[in-house]
This record gives C-alpha cells, sequence and structure tokens, in this order.
C-alpha cells in the first residue's frame, strides 16, 4: 500500500503541470467579489435574529401599554424583567461581535472549526433566552389580565361561581404550559433544520477532529 | 496604499496558484464547483491577507487558508464523483508515460482518494504535497502522534475501497 501512496505521490507532482493557469487579470475581480460561505450566512442570520427579538421588546415596550400594565399592577416587575433583559441582550451582543472576531482562516483546522460552532452556539442561546423571556413575560400578562381587567376578573367570578375554581386554575396552567410547549418545538424544529442544514459538514468534520484526540 | 496592497496579493496569488487550483480539484467534481471554490479561497485569503506577516512563507500559509476554506465553508453540490468528470476536467494522464496497469492502478487511487471524507482527503494532501506530520499536526490542529495514527486509518480504509 505504501508503495502505491508513493507512486501516487510522484504522478501527484507530476500533475502540476496541467493545472489551469489564472492571469493577474482573471484573478485580481475575483478579490472585490463577496464571500458564500456559510460564515456569511450565520452572520447575516444572527443580525436579524437580533433585529426580530429587538423588535418584539420594543412592540411590547410602548406608552399605551406601561398604562396598561400600571392598570394590571404589574409594571414594577414588567420593568425590572425589561431591564435583565436588555442587560443581558447587549452581553449577547458583545459575545456573539467578540466570537465573529475570532474566526479566523489562518488558525488551524480544529480551532476554526470551535470558533465557527461558538457563534453560532452564541446565537441559539440568544434566542432560548429569548423564548424564556418571553414566557414569563406571558405568564406575567395573564396574571396581570385575569386579576385585574374587568373581562379577566368576569371570567374568574363566573369559574368560581359554578364552583369549578380548581379545575379552572388547573385548565388556565395547562393550557399555558402546551401553548409555551408547541412554540418551543416549532422553533426548536426551525433552528434544527435551518443551522442544521448549514452546518452539517462543518459539526461532521469538528468531531471527527475531536474524536482523535480522545 | 491599498492598491499597492491589492496588487502584492494578486501577484503572489498568481506565482502560488497551484496550491489552490490543487486543494479545489480534490474537493470538487466539475469544473464549475472548482471555480467557485477557488473563488472562495481566493476572497479568504485576500480578507486574511492584511493579517498575513512575512514571517512565514506565503505558500505554507496559502495551504492553511485553502484547506480551511474546503473543509469549512464550501458547500460542495451532492453529487457522486464520476470519473468521467474526474478525467474530463483537469487530469489528463499521458498515456505516453505510463503502462496500462499504472495507469489503471493511479486512476484506482485517484477515484479511492476522492471517496474520503473531507479531513481524510486533506490529510492525504498534505501528505502528497509532501509535508511532514508536524505540519500536518499544525495545520488540522492535531497532536503529531494523532496525525500518524489517523493517516495509518486513512491508508487503511483506502487499501479497502481498492480492495473490497
Amino acid at each position: 500500500m505504501l508503495d502505491e501512496l508513493e507512486l501516487l505521490k510522484k504522478d501527484w507532482q507530476k500533475r502540476e503541470a496541467s493545472l489551469p493557469k489564472l492571469s493577474y487579470e482573471e484573478i485580481y475581480p475575483m478579490i472585490k467579489k463577496k464571500s458564500s460561505s456559510i460564515v456569511k450566512w450565520i452572520f447575516y442570520i444572527s443580525i436579524i435574529e437580533f433585529i426580530f427579538w429587538a423588535g418584539v421588546n420594543i412592540i411590547f415596550s410602548g406608552p399605551e401599554t406601561m398604562e396598561e400594565l400600571k392598570a394590571m399592577h404589574i409594571y414594577k416587575v414588567v420593568m425590572a424583567l425589561n431591564v435583565i433583559n436588555y442587560v443581558i441582550i447587549f452581553y449577547f451582543i458583545y459575545k456573539f461581535y467578540t466570537n465573529y472576531r475570532k474566526i479566523s482562516f489562518t488558525d488551524s483546522s480544529k480551532n476554526l472549526m470551535k470558533a465557527i460552532l461558538k457563534v453560532k452556539r452564541t446565537v441559539t442561546q440568544y434566542v432560548w433566552f429569548n423564548l424564556i423571556i418571553f414566557t414569563i413575560s406571558a405568564i406575567i400578562y395573564s396574571y396581570g389580565v385575569l386579576l385585574y381587567t374587568p373581562e379577566g376578573q368576569e371570567i374568574v367570578t363566573t369559574a368560581s361561581q359554578d364552583g369549578k375554581s380548581v379545575a379552572f386554575w388547573a385548565l388556565i396552567i395547562i393550557t399555558s404550559i402546551a401553548i409555551t410547549g408547541i412554540v418551543l418545538f416549532v422553533i426548536w424544529l426551525f433552528y434544527k433544520l435551518l443551522y442544521g442544514i448549514l452546518l452539517k459538514s462543518l459539526r461532521k468534520n469538528y468531531n471527527e477532529l475531536k474524536r482523535l484526540e480522545v | 496604499m491599498k492598491k499597492e496592497l491589492e496588487h502584492r496579493f494578486v501577484t503572489e496569488l498568481e506565482d502560488n496558484q497551484n496550491i489552490v487550483h490543487k486543494v479545489c480539484s480534490l474537493y470538487t467534481n466539475d469544473k464549475d464547483s472548482h471555480n467557485d471554490l477557488f473563488q472562495e479561497i481566493t476572497i479568504q485569503l485576500w480578507k486574511a491577507y492584511p493579517k498575513f506577516r512575512g514571517d512565514a512563507k506565503f505558500s505554507t500559509w496559502m495551504y492553511r487558508v485553502a484547506l480551511n476554506t474546503a473543509i469549512t465553508l464550501y458547500r460542495k453540490s451532492k453529487k457522486r464523483v464520476k470519473t468521467q468528470d474526474f478525467d474530463s476536467v483537469l487530469y489528463k494522464i499521458k498515456t505516453t508515460d505510463y503502462d496500462d496497469t499504472e495507469e489503471r492502478q493511479l486512476k484506482l487511487m485517484y477515484d479511492a482518494v476522492k471517496q474520503l471524507g473531507d479531513i481524510d482527503k486533506a490529510l492525504v494532501f498534505l501528505y502528497l504535497e509532501d509535508k511532514n506530520y508536524s505540519e500536518i499536526a499544525e495545520t488540522l490542529g492535531i497532536s503529531e502522534v494523532n496525525a500518524r495514527v489517523k493517516m495509518s486509518r486513512v491508508k487503511t480504509k483506502l487499501r479497502t475501497i481498492l480492495n473490497p
């Protein structure tokens, strides 16, 4: 076998002559073109994700919402949640940016792949974090709506009049959990597909190198 | 200033383009993909060029960026390796140089190498380029011992492909 590889090596070196040869004029325009690599895609997708979640936050914190929140007695809780939210978002953006900058093609293959996967991981963590915040907010909102708005109170009173107050609350909780579960599952699936397709071979190659070290 | 840098880069790439073409020929199966990968590698080389300091040889540095691009970034078309593609694209084995059996054997070898995974291919490529194990290990980011272990596994794999 070794002989065959040596034979191949000799032939390989002989083949240099038959390789294509591009001229200066052919190469020059190439450096002006845009990359179509997966790193670029991950970068774009991440930016969209940051904008999307920031948008969701802004929509839910307009002045009318503030008044409604006060009426529902959950203003302080929601504001505290918002502060935490923004601090963590800035942390994630900083993290994403530094991770992205660390991607270097002059690094070893293993480190390069690790760096790319790390960027992706930061973004995924960011999305999960947003989902958690979103779920918590939804719970706080339902609490406010049911206890402090006229419509909510009506529902609660009707339920207790029927003497089914325990069943009513159980139903509310189960429904919330089910809806949250379904939403999380759909989003998880979406990510699995989105990044799965983009990163399939990269992850495979990375694991192959990592397995060697064990 | 920028023009000067561009000029220097393109000239160096022009002189060393063989390395990139060889990577492309191993990782792609048709002319279009070959050109696509060449384009992508050129972009990555150019992007990394300002950080390239003269302490390493330009060609050594190119091996790394070119292989890394092929391994991590390039999205291959799902097309299976077709032997006629392989012949028609780049390599025309000169029949005058070889007798029939050697030519046949080489063709089988090349086909077998093309069937390997990305990492294994990189290993074989560096081996064919006469790199030593410490260079191979450094390029891929594994230890020298592991590079040797991996290479011997690849040899076994090639043997199985050749003699099923």
